[in-house]
Order: structure tokens, then sequence, then C-alpha cells
């Protein structure tokens, strides 16, 4: 999928020319060439070299076992230190089928015998041709981050001169030695690791980005860069899901206050986690954190603007820290998520969790959509219901469980259909309005009001002068589709939160009018992005 | 076969077009210059001066694919070296790079440039095609055709004296699946349409038994073909696009709606084909809404069954069976698949050891793989699944 780093490479051009400074993972490229060149298919083979069009040695991967290869310190060198007009902006180069990607970075020498000279860097991650863009964006944003921190360091005290004359001495002291001693096949990167901080630093850069997706690094203990991968931050509980920053974006902006957050870990561990420079307001919204608030309640709870706690919401959501769930409360209803894997990890973990409750079983019971209110017995002890919440709680934060909500779609009744079925119901001398239980409305008047209504434009716009009954419920159906909540894009639970009516009312109007208002049951379009089969 | 793709494919790869082509070598006096370009001057010589290290490179980079993304342009070339005595620095150093928007895909060029570039190569060896002359009008006028035909019909055929060469922009899509015994491939575009000589033998000989409601099995044992050979041809398919892949249609299966369907009331287009899809009767049209509410009426819990018994399709004029395909061609339900699972730890009774059926019931495999794998009705295993209460049925 080629989100892990393939490498990553610091190159520095001065007046002194091009040169790359350190790379991570290095490795003795020699051997690995020796060995290229004497790999033939046939040992008897002859190699033609007349035959120019036909036989090329030439590499067409520079991949091998996931490292870089093939490719000469000399020659990246050459093709990252580029021409000053590149320089401040994306450098994307791909050779067969490795990217490169970087921000080259222009910084004044502070050198004392050159005043006015300046240098270039460029760190430079080399990827899998494969990534996609917005992983290579991603990579960017970081090379550009860790640039301009350098940049900083160097104006401040000279961080970066410094480390730069280490790793050349470094690297002319390897070379020089070889000339003289015949035993040394030492690679000069591992003495610069040893010698350099900043070489330690994008070492840890490189392993983290691997590992966890997470880079924290403190540049010469003074200026931290911290960078979330979120492609591989929000792959720990999922394989085969790519999640871009895109689709977070997707998710944020879909976002409504009657949306509550779900932290992934513990709160306590959060907030210690946390920086110490970090938004008081982050470290509010988490200590009155709970999830059965939506945003709304902790914006009031935590003293905030509703659009703050959704820019801190986002921000939990992209480093994966929470994830967007509905509140919890009775009425809602889950169902097993369609791509719930079942691990013996995850039974292992529930168990610890639970002990004497078997996550199999307890998965089973939502096979069909289950609310909680259905789950709760009225007998049952305090601590049951807790014990409850939790479970339904664990099994959100694994994406084990989905909630489904129920949409509403006013659809009239079919204008031929109906007016065969009036004309049957005059000779019938039977109503059809009264099977359905809509009286008061007389067929005639139906017909003559349908023929005036334009049949074409308005199949499916709401039409009042379908029902004839002058109700309290007419009059909020009327209202309800009139404001467009019957197109099929709201739930029950944002129809209630925007209008302010109870659940039993809707559920009345949905019952008397079910024959125009049709529902379904289906997954939160902001919610479901998450989930790796239902997205897009 | 690769000569098959899609209208809606073509459509989508109309805009990555290239922008331009050059043609750029080493002078042995000026260093690395362009000498022929279509359209003239859409490279700039400023432009072409940052970036011509990555043009004309150091010697361990020829014969590799290059590409450099500039703020506008994307270049793509494929540095090439001639050996030979007789040229002013013992070499010849060309590359022929196609210029992108930025923001284009342009992996599928890679193949084109590099065997453009072969053919270029073959022509400067045959007769010093390139380096001969400084009059570089033939060489212009090959580039103009080939941007033209490469952008409006994805292919180009270049003759120059003897030699001819014939270049193919092929689209890359992801690798398929493997394809399952248990899938039903189904036809995306019009059977009648496309041609069948096209293909190769063993396709041939599958196709006429895929009609949307055979699995791969089935089709392998009615065809007379052998299993994996018809997986292949089917993943063959499904890769150009011809078919798709859907779940086999029983009336135990449960559906459950997807987003996508709040779309279909106000999508005239996708509604007029759901009716056309859906109906029993050309002549006489299901109901729009009866159709929406058989869709919206699939939800857990619900087998097809118990909502043919309900709504009653056949009176509505409406064909379930064909309901439920466009619903799944166009991502407007989805199956919910049902997963046996063993329950860890429990104890085994005897004819769990006995059965081999037991060593499926991981929750790994659906019913749907159970009984093709076993050979067994759907019935059959659900009724060792309700005998032993320690066997749980989950549906996701």
């Amino acid at each position: 999928m080629g989100i892990h780093p393939l490498s990553i490479i610091l190159v520095k051009s001065d007046s002194k020319g091009d040169r790359l400074l350190f790379r991570y993972p290095h490795m003795t490229n020699h051997v690995r060439d020796l060995n290229q060149y004497t790999k033939r298919k046939n040992p008897y083979s002859l190699t033609n070299t007349e035959d120019l069009l036909q036989s090329l040695p030439f590499p067409t991967s520079n991949i091998s076992n996931g490292n870089l290869t093939g490719l000469t310190d000399e020659v990246l060198s050459t093709l990252f230190a580029v021409k000053p007009e590149l320089c401040e902006q994306k450098f994307e180069l791909k050779v067969n089928d490795v990217r490169f990607v970087g921000h080259p970075t222009l910084v004044l020498s502070r050198g004392l015998k050159e005043v006015n000279s300046s240098m270039l860097f460029n760190i430079v991650f080399a990827l899998q041709a494969q990534a996609s863009h917005s992983i290579v964006k991603c990579y960017y944003d970081l090379s550009k981050r860790l640039g301009i921190a350098l940049r900083h360091e160097e104006k401040r005290c000279g961080f970066l001169t410094d480390e730069i004359k280490i790793m050349v001495s470094t690297h002319d002291e390897i070379a020089g030695r070889s000339e003289g001693e015949s035993d040394c096949d030492e690679s000069p990167y591992e003495l610069i690791l040893q010698r350099s901080s900043l070489a330690r630093g994008l070492k840890s850069v490189f392993s983290n980005l691997s590992s966890s997706g997470i880079v924290n690094i403190i540049i010469n203990k003074w200026i931290q860069v911290r960078f979330c991968l979120p492609q591989k931050v929000h792959q720990s509980h999922k394989k085969g899901l790519l999640i871009d920053p895109e689709i977070i974006d997707r998710c944020l902006n879909s976002l409504r206050p009657y949306h509550g957050i779900l932290l992934l870990t513990e709160p306590l561990d959060l907030l210690e986690s946390l920086q110490i420079d970090c938004s008081p307001a982050l470290k509010r919204l988490i200590q009155m954190y709970n999830p059965l608030k939506s945003l709304q309640t902790l914006a009031a709870d935590s003293d905030l603007t509703l659009a703050q706690v959704f820019q801190l919401a986002g921000h939990l959501v992209y480093w994966a820290k929470a994830t967007i769930i509905y509140p919890l409360c009775e009425s809602n209803v889950y169902v097993v998520s369609p791509d719930a894997i079942l691990t013996n990890q995850l039974l292992d973990s529930f168990s610890e969790h639970f002990p004497g409750v078997c996550l199999l079983q307890v998965i089973n019971d939502f096979s069909l959509p289950t609310s909680i209110s259905q789950k709760l017995n009225p007998l049952s002890q305090p601590q049951q219901q807790t014990q409850l919440v939790k479970i339904i709680i664990w099994l959100l934060k694994n994406h084990l469980l989905l909630q489904l909500h129920t949409y509403v779609r006013y659809i009239p009744t079919d204008i031929q259909d109906q007016e065969t079925r009036d004309t049957n119901a005059m000779e019938g001398s039977e109503s059809i309005w009264s099977l359905n239980e809509t009286p008061k409305g007389t067929p005639t008047e139906i017909k003559e009001e349908l023929s005036l209504t334009d049949k074409e434009d308005t199949l499916y716009d709401y039409q009042s002068e379908d029902y004839d009954i002058p109700s309290n419920d007419r009059k909020l159906l009327d209202k309800l589709c009139r404001l467009g909540y019957f197109d099929g894009d709201y739930h029950l639970e944002e129809i209630m939160y925007l209008e302010n009516i109870r659940r039993s009312q809707l559920l009345q109007l949905l019952d008397k009018f079910r024959d125009v208002l049709m529902t379904s049951e289906c997954e939160d379009a902001a919610i479901a992005l998450f989930y790796s089969r239902l997205g897009t | 076969m690769a000569s098959t793709s899609l209208e809606n494919v073509e459509d989508k790869e109309q805009e990555d077009p290239i922008r331009c082509i050059f043609f750029a070598e080493f002078h042995h006096i000026a260093g690395p210059k362009i000498t022929c370009q279509v359209p003239d001057n859409y490279i700039s010589k400023d432009i072409f001066d940052n970036v011509s290290v990555y043009i004309i490179p150091k010697a361990q980079l020829q014969r590799s694919t290059i590409t450099i993304t500039l703020k506008d342009y994307k270049i793509l070339g494929f540095p090439v070296k001639i050996d030979d005595k007789k040229y002013a620095r013992n070499a010849f150093y060309f590359n022929l790079c196609f210029v992108c928007d930025a923001n284009a895909r342009t992996v599928h060029y890679e193949p084109v440039v590099k065997k453009m570039s072969d053919f270029l190569m073959a022509l400067e060896v045959e007769n010093c095609f390139l380096s001969a002359s400084d009059d570089k009008t033939r060489l212009a006028e090959m580039l103009a055709q080939v941007m033209q035909d490469l952008n409006l019909h994805k292919m180009c055929t270049l003759t120059e004296g003897t030699m001819t060469s014939h270049l193919k922009v092929v689209r890359l899509a992801p690798e398929p699946k493997p394809v399952l015994d248990h899938q039903v491939p189904i036809f995306l575009e019009d059977r009648d349409t496309f041609q069948n000589d096209q293909w190769d033998l063993t396709t041939q000989q599958v196709l006429p038994y895929i009609d949307g409601f055979n699995h791969v099995a089935r089709i392998a044992a009615e065809a007379d073909v052998e299993n994996n050979l018809v997986k292949s041809c089917v993943q063959n398919l499904v890769y150009y696009g011809v078919v798709t892949l859907i779940p086999i249609f029983q009336y135990s299966n449960v559906y459950a709606v997807t987003p996508k369907l709040r779309k279909l009331p106000d999508d005239i287009k996708l509604q007029e084909r759901c009716i056309a899809y859906a109906s029993k009767l050309a002549r006489q049209p299901a109901h729009f809404r009866d159709i929406y509410r058989m869709y919206s009426s699939m939800t857990y819990g619900v087998s097809m069954k118990d909502l043919c018994q309900r709504l009653n399709p056949q009176n509505l004029r409406i064909n379930e069976r064909r309901l439920v395909q466009f619903g799944l061609i166009e991502g407007l339900i989805r199956r919910v698949y049902n997963y046996p699972v063993l329950l860890p730890g429990a104890s085994c009774s005897e004819e769990a050891k006995n059965n081999p059926i037991y060593k499926y019931f991981t929750g790994t495999y659906s019913l749907d793989e159970i009984c093709c794998s076993t050979g067994q009705s759907a019935a059959q295993i659900e009724d060792i699944i309700e005998r032993d209460p320690n066997v749980l049925m989950i549906w996701k």
C-alpha cells in the first residue's frame, strides 16, 4: 500500500558543492551491486554486448526487500540538490518504482568567513511509487516542518552548520581511512549516528513512521516537531483501509452538534500524554468528556464555543485519539459492523476487560438490530446496566458495532395509480382512504386537486393538498415536509434535534402516514466513513 | 483482449491528456537542450534548465523512467544513451519526454515513453535518424502525430522508412481480488453489444453461462471448464469492467440498504434504469414507490422471503430477483452475510468432532462459502447449527 517510507535522506548543497550527508536505513551497497551483476540466468550464457537493444542490464526496480537499492550516494545527491529556482516548494521525483518527496529549504549560512553565502538542504523521503497523492502530501508536509525547524535552529545557534560539519568530517575520515587501511568496511553512517544528534533524530523519524505513524522529536533539544501520518495511525485497528486526511475532512464537514466523541484511549492517559503547552481548552474538553454527551453539551459543560469544540474534536479524530459517534442513549440501535473481524487477540482483550463474558455471545446478540433499552431489563441491577454500557463502548471503540438510524423519505402515492384506485373506490363505494386510516377527504376532491397539480415537475415534491386532514399531525407533516426533513437525508435523531420534537411524536407521525413516508434503516454517513466496507 | 475497454473508463482517462512532447539531447558543446518540441515552446528554456539534471541524468540512471513534478507540469522521461565512436563524445544522449498537468497520473504513459524511445533508438542506430542533421521537421511531425493520436484514440502507429511501431496507452486498474466459488458474475454492459469473438476461447465458452444467477462453481460445471480457469476468466472480465461479482441470490438472503439508496428518488435517470431493470414486463413498468418500498424495507433480520410475503412483489409487477441484482450492482443495497462460529472452549459433542463441517465454523467463512465447498444446502447446515447450542450465527 506504500504508506511506509523506504528511506530518509539528508542532502546539502552549498558553495562547496552538493553532498549526501545521511541516509537511513543504510547498507553496504557494494555487496549487493556485485551480486546483481554476477547473477545471470544461465551460467553458460554469453553476454552479448553487440545487441544494443536486447541486452540492457539496467534495473527497472530500485526496491529490494523494502530497501532502496541501485542508487549511489552521488547520484542521489545530484538529484536532490535542486536548482535554487525549485527551492521552497514541493519536490517530487519518481525514479522507476521509487518516489522521492521533500521540501528543499534555503538557509543563510552563519559561517563567519563567507557572509552572504546561502546553503540548501533537503530532507527527502523515499516512498514506493504507488503511494497515493495524499500520502505523498503528508510526507511533503513532514519534510517541510523539519525544514522549518532546522532553519530556525540554524538561525538561532548555527545548529545545522555544526551538524553538517560533523557529518562531512566523518565521511572524509572514513574515505581517508579506507584508502590507507584495508580492513574497514565500516559504513560512515554508523559513526555519524553515534556522533550527530540530527542523524539520530532523522533515524527516529524514520522508525516512528514505520512503527506508529506518530513522530515526536525535539530538534537540538529546543524545537519540537510533532507529526501524525493519518494513514498509518488509523490503521492500527483496521487492516486494508486507508484513512486519508480527505476522508477525515469529509467526516468533520458532516459533523453536527448532536454528534458525540468517543475517546479511543483512557481520558487520564490522554491528559498525561498531552504536551505542557497544549491548549487549556483541550484539557477542559477531555476533563468534561463523556460518551453520553453530545458536542453541544460538551461545549456547554467545558465552557467553550461550539466551533472550538468542533475543532478540538477534529484534532482528536485526526490524531486517532477519538472517533465520532452518536452519543450513547437508550434508543440507539446497534448491529454488528460488516467489517468486524473477531481475532483471538480481540477475544482475549475483551475477556481481560470483562471477565466471564464471551465476546462472541455479545456480538451474536447484535446480529439483529438491538437498542440499548431492549438489552436493559427493568429488573436488572444498576451495575449490570453500567457493565452493558461499558461493553458497548468497548465494542464501538474497536469498530465492531455500527449504529443504525432511521431515515424517512416522503414519496407520494403514484398519480396514475391513485387515479385507478380512486375510480375503484368510487365504484366500490368504499373510499381507499378509509382503509388507510386517513379519512375525511372524499376521493373526488382529491382527484380534482390532483389534476390541477403539475404532475411532471413535482412528482416527488411534497404536496399538502394530497391530504386534507385538519389535524395537528397533518400540520406537523406539512411543516416537516416543507423544511425538507423527509427528503431522506435526515435521520430521526437529527429531526428531533433540529425541530425539538419528541421521538414519540415522530413515530406517531410515521405510523399515521406510513403510506407516503417510507423509512429505511441505515448508518450515519459521517460515521460510516471509518468502516472499511461502507465508505464512499 | 486488451482492446476492450468501457466507454466510461476512456472518459476517465481523457482527464490526463498529454500537453506536450519534447525531445531533448546532450549537445557536445551546448550541453542539455530541447531540440524538438510540440507544441513549440511549451516548456521554456528557463524551466528546462532547472530540471535538465533529471532529463539528461548521470550514467547510472540511464534507461530508468524518471518523472519530475514541478509546480505546473509533470515531465515523464526515459533517458537513453547510445555508445558509439562516431559521436562527438563517444556517446549520444537523448530523452523523449511527455509533459502532463502537475496533478495528472502518468504511470500509464511509462511503457509508451519507453517503447517510443526504443523505436527512436533503433532509428538512430539504423540510419542516424536523430543525429544526422539539425533539421528536426520529420521528428516534429512524428511527435505531433503521437500526441494527437494518443490523446484522441489512446493508440498510435508510427512508420519511418521500413520500421513501424505501435503505441497504445493501457489503463492501469488495481488487480481484481481472487474470484471465489460462490460468487456470481453479472454483466455490467449490454450483452448483445459486445463482440464475443474478441475474447479467448475459454472465455467464449464461459460467457453464455454468465447470466447473473449462476455462481462460479456452477458455471464451471455447466460450461465443462476447469474451475480455476473459470475463475481466472471471470477475474479477467472483472478487470476490464465487463462483469462484476455479486452474492448468489436466495430467498433466505438478508440485505441492508446503503446511504446511496437515498439518492435514488432524486436521480431520475437512475430511477428510470431501475424501473426498466426490475419490472416484470416492459409494457407494464412497476411503480417507483413500490420499488422504493421494497428497497427501503430491506434491513437486518428481514429475509427476501419475509419481504416477498409481506409486499408481494409479483402483484406489484416487480421481478424481485432483478430488483436485488440492480441494487447490488448500483450499490443501493448490500448483502448481510451470516457466519457460523463455534464458541471457543465449548465442550465438543461427538458430532462436532466427527462432522467435517465444523472446521468451517471459525467465523471467517460465510454460509455461502461453506455450502459451496461442502456441497450441502443452506438448510442442512442451518439445521446442524440449530441443533448445537455451541454454534452461533453472526450476521454482518
